[in-house]
């Protein structure tokens, strides 16, 4: 141990090999926070703004017609119903593909991937042609006093529709990452398949099956497109939150309209922060690409 | 040597995920598409084309296609930026930017589109801005632009950013032991690393903005042949219960659509085959 | 080239990964450093690539002081324990990759580039895997392009970081052979880090065995194992 601490010297043209230069690191960094600013935040600190421009009390009243009552009422039950149907397809596809070995597996992911390439709108229009008036089931259906298009069944498939691969997606890799061993000592100690399923698979893939859906619920309360087309948004029977936004705003309702959009950016907000916790806690149980 | 459709396996459960997955397939995503074609052979194949090859049509598509494209190039420099940045730089806000990236996936895209239109209007917070430089952002073909560019925006990012966390440390130093610049290393050894996973997220941001309807509509202004998306053409076909010409449109947006997952698996291929991994 | 490692001294925040080390390396040396894991032996080794700068201290070539020069202007010859080959080109791109990275007022044409990656797979015995990548390598062979690579900057000296450590035993004993062929050959000074003590003896022309940041001995095989200067030394050779 010397008494003197050794002299420090860095010549100015050293830094570690692997980073740029303090310049380029600011530029970089600088770059990114004004676009982010300018398209993602300003839109979010607008919808709040908006919202609240003529005081809490308004926004607040604009929230107690039936109408808007209802449009809530009709997003939470879509969502209810689409989530465990969604959440069971997952589940079933997931242990399908990643624990049997078959021919066009990959041909079946592709076909379980695929409402993600479509357009919501497309979406929404082969619904129409499916279950309309104009197709022949659609219009027994109608005769029999239940419509599925114009209604709330229509928008039931439509949510399903664009929320398809969500679960499945968030499961395959992590079911893949986890193999079959367990199972398959589940089995060898005489458990039967419930049993397995119950005690070793979920408890797993919870986190991830839990993931999954968190983001298919963001998309199901807030689908646009898809729903817009089989809607026929009639107000309080088959307006959702998104399709009541639309409205509004096409009537000049500012404060009504933000202030609706201000309930789902804040569902929003919390899908965000309860993600991202998903993320720092349970980063080993989750599909690769969510760990940062 | 021909392998059996299923090999046999001890896991139980075969049949009950076989049936959810097919029902659940079938009836949410297969019928439904299947409908869509079948109107299409019914009206056929001639008749399709004529409601295409019309200028409305033509100009509808184009500008989707046109103006998804250069959201998601914006998108593809601009996520492999913001990856790298959050990946490498340490600096106060990086967790809460990095959570915010996926905000375009939470957000409803109707909120967005109302809220980018009022901040981009002649009137808004930037609108105005550009009002006072004597051009216009909403209901101009920029206002399109801005809006494909933020429900784009998490794709290149998020597809790049686990890439950039593997890389070894090792193979930057290595360039560098052997007198590349910092600058040629990026160019040469780690922005080709990169590209296949930046490619698939410009495929799947491109993907998603060409038939991207909520966010747009409020700020496009909606006028024909200037700034009329072609999803927003098929709903107004369907709203005068022109159903033959929905499903026109609708079918030539869907072979857009599968060709370019065609591209997303032919990179993921091709880079499989080279590096052995994607 | 001489190398002069001149009071050299390192921290990683508050552990010491070297503690005030001097060492002289004679011109055309083959020297291992030779110690346990944390005995600050590759943080030496990458101080001398300019992979890592010391907190104090100074690194002479020839004579000169190198402590300054930045990790291209030291032109050193670096094979990574992982080998660090580029995945995405060819044998014959990673092997010109230091040559086509010249300043275009430096660099070769392209003829003369592909005269020495020519050369250089020759030298390595392994002329025709040019065209391969490096995952259709076995680690023997990757580790040969490895060294390929770096011998085609003409480097002023020859650096490396367990070269044998991911190899099985029958590849690691005759790429051992190979490497001392190749120095001789070059003639360059050359200095490999390892763990492994019969490789260091066989090998090294000069052994530098470390511990805990500190020198314990400097010395050629015969007398490191004839006369063990420190209880350390004693126990980690009879390992």
């Amino acid at each position: 141990m010397s008494d003197t601490p050794a002299p420090q010297f860095r010549p100015a043209n050293f830094r570690p090999v692997t980073t740029e230069s303090p310049l380029t690191r600011w530029l970089l960094i600088a770059s990114v926070v004004v676009v982010l600013s300018v398209l993602l935040f300003a839109p979010l600190i607008v919808v709040f703004a908006e919202a609240l421009k003529d005081g809490v009390i308004e926004a607040l009243a604009s929230l107690g017609n039936r109408d808007a009552r209802s449009a809530v009422l009709l997003t939470l039950m879509v969502t209810a119903l689409a989530l465990p149907l969604n959440a069971v397809f997952g589940v079933a596809a997931a242990w399908l593909i990643t624990k049997f070995d078959f021919r066009g597996k990959a041909f079946l992911i592709t076909l379980i991937d695929l409402p993600f390439s479509v357009s919501p709108v497309v979406a929404g229009l082969c619904l129409v042609l499916l279950f309309g008036t104009n197709s022949l089931f659609g219009g027994w259906m109608v005769a029999q006093g239940y419509p599925i298009i114009f209604a709330v069944p229509g928008i039931i498939l439509a949510t399903l529709f664009v929320t398809f691969p969500f679960v499945a997606r968030e499961l395959i890799p992590v079911m893949i990452e986890q193999g079959k061993v367990e199972e398959e000592a589940a089995l060898t100690l005489g458990a039967g398949g419930w049993r397995v399923f119950f005690t070793v698979t979920l408890p797993n893939i919870r986190w991830a099956l839990l993931y999954g859906v968190l983001l298919c619920n963001a998309r199901a309360m807030g689908e646009f497109g898809a729903v817009a087309v089989v809607s026929g948004k009639i107000r309080g029977q088959t307006a959702t939150m998104p399709i009541t936004i639309e409205m509004l705003y096409n009537e000049y309702l500012s404060v009504a309209a933000f202030t609706m959009a201000a309930l789902l950016a804040l569902l929003a907000l919390v899908t965000l922060v309860l993600k991202t916790l998903l993320e720092w806690r349970y980063a080993d149980q989750l599909a690769a690409t969510h760990r940062h | 040597m021909s392998r059996p459709l299923i090999n046999r396996s001890p896991m139980p459960g075969l049949g009950l995920s076989v049936g959810v997955t097919l029902t659940m397939l079938s009836l949410v995503v297969l019928l439904p598409i299947g409908a869509l074609l079948m109107k299409g052979a019914s009206f056929g194949l001639p008749e399709v084309w004529a409601v295409v090859n019309t200028e409305r049509t033509w100009a509808a598509l184009f500008l989707s296609f046109r103006i998804s494209l250069y959201a998601a190039l914006f998108n593809l420099v601009f996520g492999i930026v913001l990856a790298w940045v959050l990946v490498r730089y340490d600096f106060p806000g990086r967790r809460i930017i990095d959570a915010a990236v996926d905000l375009p996936f939470a957000l409803p895209t109707a909120v967005a589109g109302i809220a980018l239109t009022t901040l981009y209007a002649p009137n808004g917070f930037f609108g105005q801005f550009a009002k006072e430089l004597g051009f216009r952002i909403a209901y101009t073909q920029w206002g399109i632009l801005i809006a494909l560019i933020f429900v784009g925006l998490p794709f290149v990012t998020r597809t790049v950013q686990p890439v950039i966390e593997e890389i070894e440390r090792e193979v930057e130093e290595a360039s560098a032991t052997l007198g590349a610049s910092r600058a040629y290393t990026l160019r040469r050894v780690i922005l080709p690393m990169l590209a296949p996973a930046a490619l698939t997220g410009f495929a799947l941001a491109l993907a998603r903005s060409v038939g991207e309807y909520g966010s747009v509509i409020f700020i496009a202004g909606n006028i024909p042949l200037k700034t009329e998306i072609a999803p927003l053409l098929i709903v107004i076909r369907l709203e005068e219960f022109d159903y033959n010409g929905a499903a026109s449109i609708g079918i030539s947006m869907l072979a857009i659509s599968f060709f370019m997952l065609l591209v997303i698996n032919a990179v993921q291929i091709f880079s499989r085959r080279r590096i052995g991994h994607v | 080239m001489q190398i002069e490692i001149d009071e050299i001294s390192k921290e990683f925040g508050a552990t010491a990964a070297l503690r005030p080390v001097s060492l002289s390396i004679p011109s055309g040396a083959l020297v291992a450093l030779l110690g346990p894991s944390g005995s600050g032996k590759t943080t030496l080794l990458r101080i001398l690539g300019g992979l890592e700068f010391p907190n104090s201290g100074r690194v002479l070539f020839d004579g000169v002081d190198a402590t300054g020069l930045t990790v291209q202007e030291r032109r050193a010859g670096f094979v990574f324990q992982s080998y660090a080959l580029f995945r995405h080109m060819t044998v014959f791109e990673n092997i010109a990759y230091g040559l086509r990275a010249r300043p275009r007022k430096s660099r070769p044409p392209e003829a003369e580039i592909s005269r020495r990656v020519t050369k250089l797979l020759e030298l390595i015995q392994l002329p025709d895997i040019g065209a391969r990548y490096p995952t259709q390598l076995s680690g023997g062979q990757r580790q040969r392009v490895a060294l390929a690579r770096a011998l085609a900057i003409e480097p002023r000296m020859l650096l490396l970081d367990e070269p044998f450590g991911a190899l099985d035993a029958r590849v690691r004993k005759e790429l051992r052979q190979g490497l001392r062929e190749i120095h001789d050959s070059t003639g360059l000074t050359t200095v490999f880090v390892t763990h492994d003590q019969d490789e260091a003896m066989e090998l090294a022309d000069l052994v530098v065995v470390m511990s805990m940041g500190q020198i314990e001995q400097i010395g050629r095989p015969a007398d490191i194992r004839a006369r063990p200067a420190t209880q350390f030394v004693r126990d980690f050779i009879s390992a």
